[in-house]
């Protein structure tokens, strides 16, 4: 009974299964193009909730709306950037790590859209400027202190002679200003 | 002391005139895309009007103009008849395609209706097509080869001669 079952069974199996691999798709699936094909397989753990809303909102910190002038995509109201933000909020929702979903949107928009400049190429200098100006600006201010605080030369002082005795233009200047109090 | 302190306030002067002067001699608005060179992310979206969904996949084999636009959008308005027209010269060869970014069904019709098309136009609801393809303000326009790679990347309205010059690009063996 079970062999005849099998004699009928399989070759209906081996028939549905060639339809199946030779048949075309009529349509495609809808579908926008996924994250993973770009990043990779999320890494971290799929958030949910609050933690999901307040990661939502620090993420979307990070990334520039493209149509804006100078905001992120957590700050602005633009279609745009709501569509930014849902996407960054599903992705977060899926296990996506900062990093890889940073990464995602760099992949499209180029570091135009990060907010904080990476520390490569021509961006070095937006980091390293403003601490070499600091730098330098310590230096020299150091160097005046230091050059106040140096006592004045002994042999550029007019009113004291080389043997520590007073001037004598001095003394009598003294000794006027004291005759005028009496 | 002065003459090294004028020689160092020289240089970081010149340095910073120099960062200023490679930065304000490029248009803001011109950020080169990072897809060109790469594949052309795929999707498959639905044809507007019906429930027919068209994959960039289908088009694989010719190269494909794959147009950002929306109702909206004026600029869009103005180089719409030079993409249909352009369309219609290249039927044989390239598959140019619309897909409409932030817009209304019924809006898109009615453009569709009174203006004319030649081409398949593809409905983005939500937004992520125009997201993988770092679609900021439309238009923008995306020349891919036959083998789905992006060649050329156009922002804002283009005109015949535009078109061509990017169509060259993409129709290179």
């Amino acid at each position: 009974m079970k062999t005849r079952l099998l004699a009928v069974l399989l070759p209906l199996v081996a028939v549905l299964a060639i339809a199946q691999t030779q048949t075309p798709s009529a349509a495609p699936a809808a579908g926008a193009p996924d994250a993973e094909m770009f990043v990779g397989a999320p890494k971290g753990k799929p958030l949910t909730g609050k933690e999901l809303d307040l990661r939502t909102y620090q993420v979307g910190g990070l990334l520039r709306c493209p149509v804006c002038q100078g905001l992120s995509v957590a700050d602005s109201p633009s279609e745009m950037a709501v569509n930014m933000k849902h996407q960054v909020k599903a992705l977060l929702a899926r296990g996506f790590t900062e990093e890889q979903i940073l990464d995602y949107f760099e992949r499209s928009y180029g570091q135009f859209v990060l907010l904080k400049p990476k520390f490569q190429g021509v961006n070095t200098m937006v980091w390293i400027l403003p601490v070499l100006a600091l730098a330098i600006g310590v230096v020299i201010v150091v160097f005046k202190i230091r050059k106040l605080e140096q006592p004045p030369v002994a042999a550029a002082s007019p009113s004291v002679t080389p043997a520590g005795e007073e001037d004598p233009y001095l003394a009598q200047v003294r000794e006027l200003v004291r005759g005028g109090r009496k | 002391m002065n003459r090294t302190v004028l020689v160092v306030g020289a240089l970081i002067a010149a340095a910073v005139v120099g960062i200023l002067f490679i930065g304000l001699g490029k248009d803001p608005q011109k950020i080169d895309s990072p897809l060109v060179g790469r594949p052309a992310p795929h999707f498959a979206l639905r044809q507007v009007g019906t429930n027919q969904i068209v994959g960039l996949e289908q088009f694989r084999g010719r190269p494909v103009v794959l147009n950002f636009w929306a109702t909206w959008c004026g600029p869009c308005w103005e180089e719409h008849p030079y993409l249909v027209a352009a369309a219609r010269a290249n039927e044989q060869n390239v598959q140019f395609v619309g897909v409409v970014f932030q817009d209304t069904e019924e809006k898109i019709q009615q453009f569709l209706q009174a203006r004319g098309t030649a081409y398949p136009t593809l409905v983005d609801d939500s937004g992520k097509t125009g997201i993988a393809y770092g679609v900021g303000g439309v238009p923008e326009t995306f020349f891919l080869d036959a083998t789905g790679k992006i060649v050329a990347k156009f922002d804002g309205p283009m005109n015949t001669a535009i078109i061509q010059e990017n169509l060259q690009k993409a129709m290179k063996p």
